[in-house]
């Protein structure tokens, strides 16, 4: 594979993270404008992990996927009883707070005479572990896809289990839920956790695969993206947000032919696309129309 | 004497931001107040339909009301076009999917207007280009004096099309009891592309002054039109008129105040503070209507 493929490939993989963060919640009845924030929070505390405290990287993730779960829970707390656009303005105001919360962080320490840190509207510069460590992109590459496989597996388990027919059933129609005895407001909270936590996972890939990474990576457009793609890949199956965003990334790289005219075609066949399936390509009917050929 | 007049100062400052964020919002909550539905394309049509007018006026139009002429009558187009695309679809359908699909046509129409103009500031004829007219030792702007006539002209104007024309009936009919409204024959599609052409007009006047008031455009009016028009709406209450006008006025108090106590970064970070504590706490002003 050529370094530009596997570029690709990585991205695609990374992006799938946040993906599926906006899926999770989706499935669980709902829609956040906020997942970046925790992709942000993921990133700058892997970072920190390995570039400020010279943790090794897989510690830098989990020590990222614990602050996320962690915020999540901060902003999921006081909004779990919102439902609809007010979950999705509150999870959107406490997005914005936290990268100007990024703007205003500043925190260096000296690592073999330079100044390493986050450096406020500056970014983060020189999250040098992949490239110190002498791992391949196409390492990397396996890398990210190996965990992006761990985490579809246990989603896969989770939906297949008694649980996920709970996160869905909660999704799908609350009242009902609670009324055959569900725990809807745990289960929620548990959903919004969870996708912080994988959300921050990715940021924390994201940040290692970047080198460097700055307030602005983590705005609004970053968020709304990560939804669309969570929709149009469907709704039926985890493999829906992969589709969304290998879609999008697919159209960006193949339709180099479309040139500047790209986000003007691929505009209007998603929307074009969610006239006739409004829960995405693969939604549950279509899930499970294929998973019934077995 | 010295704090007293900053105070002031700034709390004109604020109204006159106020009134344009409250322009944006009356357009906003107007078609979420009908759908119960957010129109992310909003600010991208806005921009859209100036774009055009800037573009024009490279070329070969000249004077403000031409322009705005054709500001509003692209804003209108472009509105059009997403609701037909986006919200007629997924009427009594899907929200989620009628929002994405008009993000996907924010992209869409975003990238038709830096196509045609790619640079990252144009020139737009300004609305007035004089000193601001001192009242004492405060300054005020005409031009925030034209924004707020406007925000009124255009909250009274709106408050009587809904209150005394067959179609404004139409549009409570749809907002109070949308089958009721369909039994008594209401077209519930033909009322919102007209609902949708309304609310662009408005937002065409909002973004209009706002870019003849700063006189440049820039790509980022798109993104920033929803954001403070959704803001606004949110802050008022969500879906009720007065509220957009309030809420509007409020966030631009707010932004104008935390920016001079509290500096630069914390304009934007004070008004989300308080939106998220607002959601959260839920005073009874906001929980008059559900919004799933």
């Amino acid at each position: 594979m050529d370094e530009y493929t596997i570029g690709v490939l990585t991205n695609v993989g990374l992006l799938a993270f946040l993906a599926l963060s906006a899926y999770v919640l989706l499935v669980a009845g709902e829609l956040s404008f906020g997942q970046q924030a925790f992709f942000g929070v993921g990133a700058y505390a892997a970072g920190v992990g390995t570039a400020m405290l010279a943790l090794p990287l897989p510690l830098a993730a989990a020590l990222a996927m614990g602050l996320g779960a962690g915020a999540a829970a901060l902003v999921g707390l006081p909004t779990l009883r919102l439902r609809g656009l007010y979950f999705a303005m509150a999870t959107l105001a406490a997005a914005e707070m936290f990268r100007i919360g990024f703007e205003l962080f500043r925190w260096q320490v000296e690592v073999g005479g330079e100044r390493v840190g986050p450096d406020g509207t500056q970014g983060f510069r020189g999250i040098r572990w992949v490239f110190e460590h002498g791992v391949e992109p196409a390492q990397f590459l396996l890398m990210v896809w190996a965990l992006l496989g761990a985490v579809l597996g246990v989603l896969v388990f989770v939906e297949r289990s008694r649980l996920g027919v709970a996160v869905r059933a909660g999704g799908q129609d609350p009242e009902l839920a609670a009324a055959v005895g569900l725990d809807v407001l745990r289960i929620k909270l548990g959903a919004i956790v969870a996708a912080g936590a994988l959300a921050a996972l990715g940021g924390a890939l994201f940040a290692h695969h970047n080198t460097y990474i700055e307030p602005r990576n983590f705005d609004i457009m970053l968020g709304v993206h990560s939804l669309a793609y969570a929709l149009i890949g469907g709704l039926g199956t985890v493999l829906g947000p992969l589709l969304g965003v290998a879609l999008d990334i697919g159209l960006l790289e193949g339709g180099r032919f479309l040139k500047e005219y790209r986000m003007i075609v691929f505009g209007g066949l998603v929307a074009v696309l969610l006239m006739f399936r409004p829960r995405g390509v693969l939604d549950e009917r279509a899930v499970h129309r294929l998973t019934r050929w077995r | 004497m010295e704090p007293l007049v900053d105070f002031l100062q700034n709390t004109l400052d604020g109204i006159a931001l106020g009134a344009s964020y409250a322009l944006l919002a009356l357009g906003f909550t107007l078609i979420f107040g009908v759908l119960r539905r957010a129109n992310l394309s909003y600010g991208p049509a806005i921009m859209l339909g100036l774009y055009v007018a800037t573009w024009a006026h490279l070329h070969f139009a000249h004077g403000l009301a031409v322009l705005f002429l054709i500001a509003l009558a692209s804003t209108v187009l472009a509105g059009a076009y997403v609701e037909r695309l986006c919200f007629a679809p997924h009427r009594g359908g899907s929200a989620v999917a009628a929002m994405v699909a008009s993000f996907a046509l924010w992209m869409q129409l975003e990238e038709i207007a830096t196509l045609a103009l790619p640079r990252h500031l144009y020139e737009f004829p300004a609305l007035y280009d004089g000193p601001a007219l001192s009242l004492g030792p405060l300054a005020v702007r005409p031009e925030a004096l034209v924004m707020l006539a406007a925000a009124i002209t255009v909250a009274a104007a709106l408050w009587a099309i809904l209150h005394r024309t067959r179609f404004g009936t139409a549009v409570r009919a749809l907002i109070d009891a949308p089958r009721a409204a369909a039994l008594c024959g209401i077209h519930a599609g033909a009322v919102s592309i007209q609902v949708f052409a309304l609310a662009s007009a408005i937002g065409a006047i909002a973004g209009f002054l706002i870019v003849a008031s700063h006189a440049q455009v820039t790509p980022m009016l798109g993104m920033w039109s929803t954001l403070k028009g959704m803001l606004a709406m949110m802050l008022g209450g969500l879906g009720s008129l007065p509220g957009a006008v309030i809420g509007g006025l409020a966030l631009g108090l707010i932004e104008a105040h935390s920016q001079w106590y509290l500096g630069p970064q914390f304009r934007d970070f004070v008004a989300y503070l308080l939106l998220f504590a607002l959601l959260a706490l839920r005073p009874p002003w906001m929980s008059t209507r559900s919004a799933s």
